[in-house]
This record gives structure tokens, sequence and C-alpha cells, in this order.
């Protein structure tokens, strides 16, 4: 499976939350739980099924406007290749 | 010491009851009878408890759990918790209608039992006449967002078609594969001889499997389960004794694991007469075996004792004696010699010639 094309509207797969404390968020999965913090957790809050990768790159360019725009790209893309392949993200 | 970190999962044994018999069930030899079992309320306060100490997963297992009534109750309690609830079943006795009410409470994943992937072997294994319905709600699953896994137990009789098994799981389009090995404690070590697969099948196995993963990245996530008799070390079991996960069996008992019951002399604390998180750090039967204060050599200087805990204590009981031997599936274990034995000593043929009739021990149903 490929990283997400343009058009992707990424979202958390079915059987996949938020959980935990407000404290310590954790993504809730099957037969598990996932730390994931700082930029990891900014991308998936914006991978909400309404967004395009587009549109969440945009807003990541954005709230990172300090980071290189090609880096910020092939790291979320990556972020979310792995977690697609885990069965966490759908696109 | 290190100081105690939370459970984070709460494995809820509801009910030993069982439509199935299946030759392999991890529940213990000596089953709980209905009139035990915990109460609603006992269950909605276990969960509550749970939550407030950090778990983060309910499984709800069995038994056959869709066998109490309240199921969809327990459930929407677990909801109100704040829990992810896992639900382990066979599917017998889940209607359309009924799967609606249990998503609607609040189910987050649901974890269907697949025997084999033709009827006759299935039902061979089940005790029962299963199959045909489990693939019928396959579909119902799918209609709802919630995870779905398929979970296939692999044994010596069903090994040598794993890859049709595979192809069969696959179109019923789970987003995640189970496939584990027997494991041999309670009904299938009495069993053993006719579970346990030759290391040819092992190897074939695991590249089955492998084949499969590949070809089913990113849509079906696989997780295998490989046999501990043929493996060199041992398995992480529960990923440490009283370290990450908390039993509570039907009628309230908390266990480290499903069969800790097999273990003399361990006395095992009741959530009727406790609160789950004295359970935890009090109560004798999870600090026997906790830490590396009660480990043996090989173990106690060994570099893996970190990452696998000297392995399994039931394991260590059933085929030594001793809880508190290294596991004999270890092959730096003292008693390892019980392992290679066993394996000389099963069934020759492989697998039973079709119509053989296999010398089994189903799994009756409690009182």
């Amino acid at each position: 499976m490929a990283a997400p094309n343009d058009s992707d509207r990424p979202r958390l797969a079915a059987g996949c939350r938020w959980g935990g404390s407000a404290e310590a968020r954790v993504l809730l999965v099957p037969e598990g739980a996932i730390r994931v913090q700082g930029p990891g957790e900014k991308i998936l809050q914006l991978c909400d099924g309404s967004r395009t990768f587009a549109e969440v790159l945009a807003e990541l360019e954005q709230a990172f406007s300090q980071g290189d725009p090609a880096k910020i790209r092939a790291d979320a893309a990556r972020f979310l290749e792995q977690l697609h392949d885990k069965r966490v993200v759908d696109y | 010491m290190s100081t105690l970190s939370n459970p984070l999962a709460l494995i809820a044994e509801i009910t030993h009851r069982c439509p199935l018999h299946c030759v392999y069930c991890s529940n213990p030899l000596e089953m709980i009878a209905a009139k035990s079992e915990l109460a609603t309320a006992d269950w909605t306060r276990v969960f509550s408890q749970a939550a407030s100490m950090g778990v983060l997963h309910v499984h709800l297992t069995g038994g056959e759990p869709l066998a109490r009534n309240d199921l969809t109750e327990l459930i929407k309690s677990a909801h109100r918790a704040g829990l992810y609830i896992n639900l382990i079943t066979s599917g017998i006795g889940l209607s359309r209608e009924r799967l609606q009410a249990l998503v609607d409470a609040g189910l987050d994943h649901i974890q269907l039992s697949f025997q084999d992937s033709a009827e006759e072997p299935a039902n061979q294994i089940a005790g029962t006449k299963a199959h045909a319905h489990k693939i019928e709600l396959a579909e119902w699953i799918r209609e709802h967002r919630i995870a779905f896994t398929t979970n296939l137990v692999i044994h010596r009789q069903n090994m040598n078609h794993l890859a049709e098994m595979i192809a069969f799981l696959e179109t019923l389009g789970p987003n995640r594969m189970e496939i584990a090995s027997a494991q041999y404690y309670g009904w299938a070590l009495k069993n053993r001889s006719s579970l346990m697969p030759t290391r040819e099948q092992v190897e074939n196995a695991i590249e089955v499997v492998a084949d499969a993963e590949k070809k089913l990245k990113g849509k079906i996530r696989i997780d295998f389960v490989v046999p501990d008799y043929y493996a060199r070390y041992p398995k992480a079991c529960m990923g440490g004794w009283g370290q990450k996960s908390i039993l509570i069996d039907p009628a309230g008992r908390a266990l480290p694991c499903h069969a800790a019951g097999v273990i003399p002399g361990l006395a095992f604390d009741n959530v009727r007469e406790h609160a789950l998180d004295w359970v935890w750090r009090e109560s004798a039967a999870f600090k026997k075996f906790r830490g590396e204060s009660w480990m043996p050599e090989p173990c106690r200087s060994c570099d893996r004792r970190a990452e696998d805990f000297g392995g399994c204590r039931c394991q260590a009981f059933l085929l030594t004696g001793d809880a508190a031997a290294t596991d004999p599936a270890c092959s730096l274990a003292p008693q390892h010699f019980v392992i290679e034995a066993a394996l000389r000593s099963t069934t020759p043929e492989v697998p039973a010639a079709a119509g053989a009739t296999l010398n089994w021990e189903y799994r009756p149903n409690p009182k």
C-alpha cells in the first residue's frame, strides 16, 4: 500500500479512537494502545475524514511554519502509511 | 523493586457457558456454574474501578459472552466507564438485531473465532454446527464501523491447508486476522497429541503467513502466534506475571492469567470482597511471580529475563510440576527434555486420515 494521495481523506480506521486520561491521551486500537505525541498527534487530529491529505498538509505547514514543506509532506506521508499498514488509519 | 504500574487490560471472563466444545478451549478443566456467576452490578463496579486505575481495554470473553443475557448492559457500563471494548466470541447466538444493540451500547471491536475454512472440519473441532452462521455474521459485522478481527486457531489437523483458510478468511473482509497456534493448557493439553503440529508443518505455516502478510499489507493486518514448543525461547507470557493484565473469572476471582488456577497453593482474591486496585497491589497470587526475585537459574542471570520473564508459570507447573521452574519451552531450561519428549510422542499421522475418529476430549458445558 502506498502513501496517501493529495485527494485522499485520511481518518482513523473503524475501531480506532482516542482514549486514556486527559494527561495521557492514547490512541486505542484493537489489542493495544499507541502513544502519539507532538506532530503525530497534530496530524491525526487533522485526519477526520473531511480534510483531504493536501488540506492536512496545508494546515501542518501553518502550524509548523519554520519547517520545510517538502519534509513535512514526506514525514506526514510516511507516518500515515505506517499507521495505514497497521490498520489504524484509512484512506 | 521498581514501582508497580497499573494494569492496561482487564480480561473479563464473564461466563464459562458456551455452545461450542472446542478441543483446545482455554477455560480451566473445572468450570464455573451459571449460578455462581457475578451479577451485572458486580461487573459494572469492576469496570468502573478498572477505568479509574488506568485500565484501557476490557476483553469480554468466556465461555461464550453472548450466553449472558445482560451482555448489552455490560457493554454499556464498560463504555460509560471509558473502556475500549473487545468482544471475543464464536458468534453463536448473535442475531443481526442483537449485534446492532451491542454496537449501539459502545462495542469497539469484535473478534470472531473460526475453526476452519470448511464446514465439516470446523464443526468437528467445535463439536457442534457453527460454521455457516459465522459466515453470515461476518457480513453483518462489516455493516458497522467497529473493528473486525477473525481468529483462527491452528494445529496439526488444519495446518496443512492454512493458505486455503487464510484465503477464506480474507473473503470475510476483516481488518485484522489473528492466527494463533493452539496453546497447551486445560483442554488443549488433554488433546495435545492430536493437536501438536510437526516441525515441518510449523516451518511451512511461517512461510504461508509471511506470504499472506505481504499480499494483504495495507488491507488486513495479521498477528501470528507461533507455537512455543518449537521456539528457542519461551513466550513473554501475559507481558509478565501481574504486570499488564488482570483476569476476573465468572465467579469474581482475580487471576494473573487464564490458566493460573492450575497452580497449587495460590489463593485468588475475589472482586466481591475487594476493590480491583487492592487486588492488583496486594493479592498474594499476583505478588507470587511478579518481578524477578522468584526466578531460578538460568533465568536469574539470563540476559533475556526482562524480555520473556522466564516464560509461562502455568506451563512450567503443568509440564514440570514446579511453577517456579524455568518454562521448559526455553531451550536453556534444565527440563527442556519434557518438550522434546512431547514432540516425539504425538500422533504419527499428519493430519489424521479423512473420516478417522480422533480420540478427542471435547470441552463440556458447566452446569
